[in-house]
């Protein structure tokens, strides 16, 4: 008997590996200037409450569908063909999806047939990717439903369960974000919402609801994963049932179980009549679509011979990678990649652009590449430039003109500003002889002050040390 | 005078449009109470409306091809400002907010609406019993029905309440009360006329349509209301016929049309149609034989099929389009409010759509409504009509209480033209003990302007 508690014990303590298997359900809005199926414009954050609407997006009786909108359409080929789908060449068509909800003035969600399949973004597959229409938003705390966003075009990703933790599933969303980041086609992570599906091994499927950001797909996936491994060490049956995930407290509810599961009824709309995408449509689309980042990383690792971490930092954005391929036509690839991956990208951070908004040409950067590689300035002086960079009209070299920063300064002048620091700083001097070594950074530091950087800071270090040490 | 003849008057200021408009309102305000077709009546917008067309023609500007026509509208068809409650409690009070696109045209056009038509609640009936606002009496036929479900848009006609009516037509709504009020009715091909802005019954086979007690006003009404709507998708981007321009000829030239036509006469659609019905229709037969037409027996094999088709997709379509009726936007939830019929084919309509049956009978329905529309083409396909009855029975008296198969089987002739999209117009043949009878002409997709002409040889 005390064997068998001692072994459950060790059980629910030590935990057994349960392998988890994870699926999402993307959805992120078209990046479009009129509604799927009328004119009202997308701008619903902007605009007043219930002023971007018409009787067709309102569903008021009688109202049709206006035809799909066009460019949503090429912006879901897009999508699709950047995540390496098929693509149906036939047709394409609306089927309406029946639910109950204040947000649905229809009574329907119109959601198409898969118009791309079997994708895949590094690894984990692509089952479908459909367009639909976004409800309004109900909002009871203000007690109306605002139908600004009713209609706005969506573009629905959904993956094969791939993934197996939630550190996993949140890797493949930071990519699917910068994908369609890439495409131009999609508004992003701020208007994405995404259905969780989560099993472990030994439990039913659970569907997690109502999550809105990519943190929240990891923190509902982390409890979620706790809350199925505890019942199946207690030895309790995971239910097949829907979730809602609650962002103020990162926490799963039980929302229906899968008994009472909404039937949704589907039916082709019959007032849209199916839409041939045409080949020549598909053929447009092709030709114009950016390289996805996941491809473009492999392409800049053989081609260039730099490193995946590298690879990844100047595909993050497709300016910057765009900017570096013109670089690295006058430039040595490693090391305008250590410069752009490194420098620049702190430079960005720390102002919070990113490149695009940084105005930084790839012109600048081969300018100021092409005065270190000179040795016209030192990395010192170069880091200085890359930081006023930003925003700034002006070209590296012009900026450097302006702060008097062009130059080397040569070793008789650091010889002789090293002495003269020595001279000045005693106490310093006495310090660093003492042992302690954080001394001799500040008087390498006094002599960059005075040679305005200048000085090339090896160099520098060595001539102090000599000077002291006889 | 005819409808072209009035137009004339109306320019010449012979007729004022106003004064057109004031004898139609007499007639409403004497008898609308016991006929009950009009259940909103606008006197003021009307009156407006006709005082600025007569002012204009006195200036001598231009005026729109209907300038001075009044129309009655059926109560599912969007005009701003309106009531369209589509004769239901459920929408008693929903007033619209914008008009539907016929109705913009016809307001371009300088045509007066008058008010609002009864029907059947939501279109889903063919008696016009069904709703809310109590039955239409059919003044050709007094204490029976109109016929349904715009009912309320023929009796309006019969009374001589308006020039020209819409109506709509999913499963014969033109056409059945056409032939019971003994007027001409007609359903464009499928997409020839917008339904934006018209109610859903059941959106792959609804059409608009017009009513009118003369060919002229049928010719006029479609040479405005039919035409590409980009706002709507199922709507036909084609040239069309100008039918007013087709029919505008002298007498002889519309009799010696009919020497060209091969017109079918179906023998199962005589065998599920009374005798004395049948006699009637023979005799129009007859007639256009003596215009030179060729006719021609022929066959139909589905004419089972139709009814259960009709009615599956029928079901589906509308528990679809009833989802936006759930009580929070206009005033009453659908099921709670909603006459026995109309809750029937939401309830049948939800059953037969669950997940579990897919493919068993809405998918079914849609194979076997393919398998309608090939064989009705391959009948036109060298045939320019097909003539018939339009309804298989004389309709009964109002209160009479009927099953729903029975009130189903007034509509087994006319949901063929809706199956296949194709056009059909209804006309009345001759009358029994009285009652109107009504012949029904059917031709080939966007064969619209061949019913029409034939019609107008046939009434001449």
């Amino acid at each position: 008997m005390i064997i068998i508690k001692l072994w459950l014990l060790f059980l629910i303590i030590g935990g057994i590996t349960i392998d988890m298997k994870c699926g999402l359900e993307i959805h992120v809005q078209l990046k479009t200037d009129s509604k799927l199926f009328c004119d009202c414009s997308t701008n619903y954050k902007e605009a007043p409450a219930n002023t971007n609407i018409c009787p067709v997006c309102l569903n008021q009786p009688g109202t049709k569908p206006f035809p799909t909108n066009e460019k949503a359409l090429k912006n879901a080929l897009t999508i699709a063909l950047m995540l390496n789908c098929k693509i149906d060449k036939d047709i394409t068509y609306f089927m309406r999806k029946h639910y109950d909800y204040p947000d649905l003035p229809s009574g329907y969600q119109r959601t198409s047939v898969p118009i791309g399949y079997e994708g895949d973004l590094n690894g984990i597959k692509i089952r479908e990717i459909h367009m639909e229409e976004d409800p309004g938003q109900f909002k009871p705390d203000f007690g109306i439903v605002d139908f600004n966003r009713s209609g706005i075009p969506l573009v629905e990703i959904v993956t094969e369960p791939d993934m197996h933790s939630p550190e996993e599933a949140r890797e493949f969303l930071k990519e699917l974000i910068r994908v369609l980041n890439y495409s131009e086609c999609a508004r992003g992570e701020g208007t994405m919402r995404a259905d969780v599906n989560i099993s472990l091994e030994g439990g039913n499927r659970a569907e997690i609801k109502n999550i809105n950001s990519i943190k929240g797909a990891y923190k509902s996936l982390k409890f979620e994963m706790i809350r199925q491994k505890n019942l199946i060490k207690r030895g309790v049956e995971v239910k097949q049932e829907t979730r809602a995930f609650l962002e103020s407290q990162m926490i799963t509810v039980a929302m229906r179980t899968k008994e009472d599961a909404d039937d949704y009824r589907f039916i082709p709309d019959p007032d849209l009549p199916p839409i041939k995408v045409q080949k020549k449509q598909l053929e447009e689309v092709s030709e114009t679509i950016p390289e996805a980042p996941h491809n473009k990383v492999k392409r800049f690792i053989e081609e260039y011979d730099i490193d995946e971490e590298s690879a990844k930092t100047l595909t993050s954005e497709l300016k910057l990678a765009n900017a570096y391929e013109i670089v690295v036509k006058s430039i040595d690839p490693k090391f305008a990649a250590m410069w752009m991956r490194d420098e620049l990208k702190r430079v960005l951070t720390y102002n919070k652009l990113d490149f695009k908004e940084s105005e930084i040409s790839a012109e600048n950067i081969i300018e100021l590449l092409n005065l270190l590689n000179d040795k016209k300035i030192t990395t010192k002086v170069g880091q200085r430039i890359i930081e006023k960079m930003p925003k700034n009209k002006n070209s590296p070299k012009e900026i450097a003109e302006e702060l008097g920063l062009i130059g080397v300064v040569e070793k008789d002048e650091v010889l002789d500003t090293a002495k003269k620091t020595i001279s000045e700083n005693e106490a310093a001097v006495s310090d660093y002889k003492k042992g302690k070594e954080t001394s001799l950074n500040f008087l390498v530091g006094q002599v960059m002050k005075l040679t305005r950087g200048k000085a090339d800071p090896g160099e520098t270090v060595k001539i102090l040390k000599e000077l002291i040490d006889n | 005078m005819n409808t072209f003849e009035k137009l004339q008057a109306i320019k010449n200021q012979d007729l004022k449009a106003t004064d057109n408009l004031e004898s139609f309102l007499k007639k409403i305000e004497n008898n609308n109470s016991s006929i009950n077709a009009f259940l909103t009546i606008n006197k003021d917008s009307a009156r407006n409306k006709a005082k600025e067309i007569d002012d204009k023609i006195a200036k001598g500007a231009n005026v729109g091809s209907l300038a001075g026509l009044v129309f009655g509208i059926k109560a599912n068809i969007n005009v701003e400002d309106e009531i369209i409650s589509a004769a239901s409690k459920t929408l008693e009070d929903y007033q619209s907010s914008y008009d539907a696109t016929v109705i913009k045209r016809i307001k371009e056009q300088d045509g007066i609406i008058i008010g609002m038509c009864n029907m059947d609640e939501f279109a889903a009936g063919s008696s016009t019993e069904s709703s809310y606002f109590g039955a239409t009496d059919n003044p050709a036929a007094p204490g029976h029905i109109p016929g349904g479900s715009s009912g309320g848009s023929a009796a309006a006609i019969a009374a001589e309440m308006c020039d020209i009516t819409l109506g709509s037509d999913t499963g014969g709504s033109i056409r059945n009360p056409a032939s019971h009020c003994g007027v001409f009715g007609f359903k464009p091909t499928y997409g020839a006329v917008s339904r934006q802005g018209l109610l859903d019954l059941s959106m792959s086979l609804d059409q608009i349509g017009p009513l009118a007690d003369d060919v002229s006003g049928m010719a006029v009404a479609l040479d405005t209301i039919v035409g590409y709507d980009k706002t709507e998708c199922t709507s036909l981007n084609q040239e069309f016929p100008v039918f007013t321009e087709v029919i505008n000829q002298n007498s002889e030239k519309l009799q010696d049309y009919m020497k060209d036509m091969k017109v079918l006469c179906i023998n199962q659609f005589s065998d599920v149609t009374d005798d004395h019905i049948n006699n009637i229709i023979d005799d129009s037969v007859a007639k256009i034989k003596n215009m030179g037409a060729e006719v021609v027996d022929s066959s139909f094999n589905y004419i089972d099929l139709c009814l259960p088709t009709y009615y599956l997709i029928n079901y589906v379509e509308f528990f679809s389009a009833t989802r936006k009726y759930d009580g929070r936007k206009y005033g009453y939830k659908i099921e709670d409010v909603c006459g026995e019929e109309v809750l029937r084919r939401i309830e049948m309509g939800s059953y037969i759509s669950q997940q579990e049956f897919s493919g068993k009978y809405y998918k079914k329905a849609l194979q076997a409504r393919s398998l309608i529309r090939n064989e009705i083409n391959k009948l036109l396909s060298d045939a320019d009509l097909i003539l018939g009855p339009t309804v298989p029975k004389l309709p009964h008296k109002i209160g009479e209480k009927l099953e729903p198969m029975e009130m189903y089987a007034y509509d087994v002739l006319t949901v063929i033209a809706n199956l296949a999209g194709i056009p059909a117009g209804s006309m009345k043949a001759g009358e029994y003990n009285g009652i109107p009878v009504g012949l029904q002409l059917q031709a080939k997709p966007n064969g619209d302007v061949k019913i029409i002409k034939a019609m107008a040889a046939l009434n001449h």
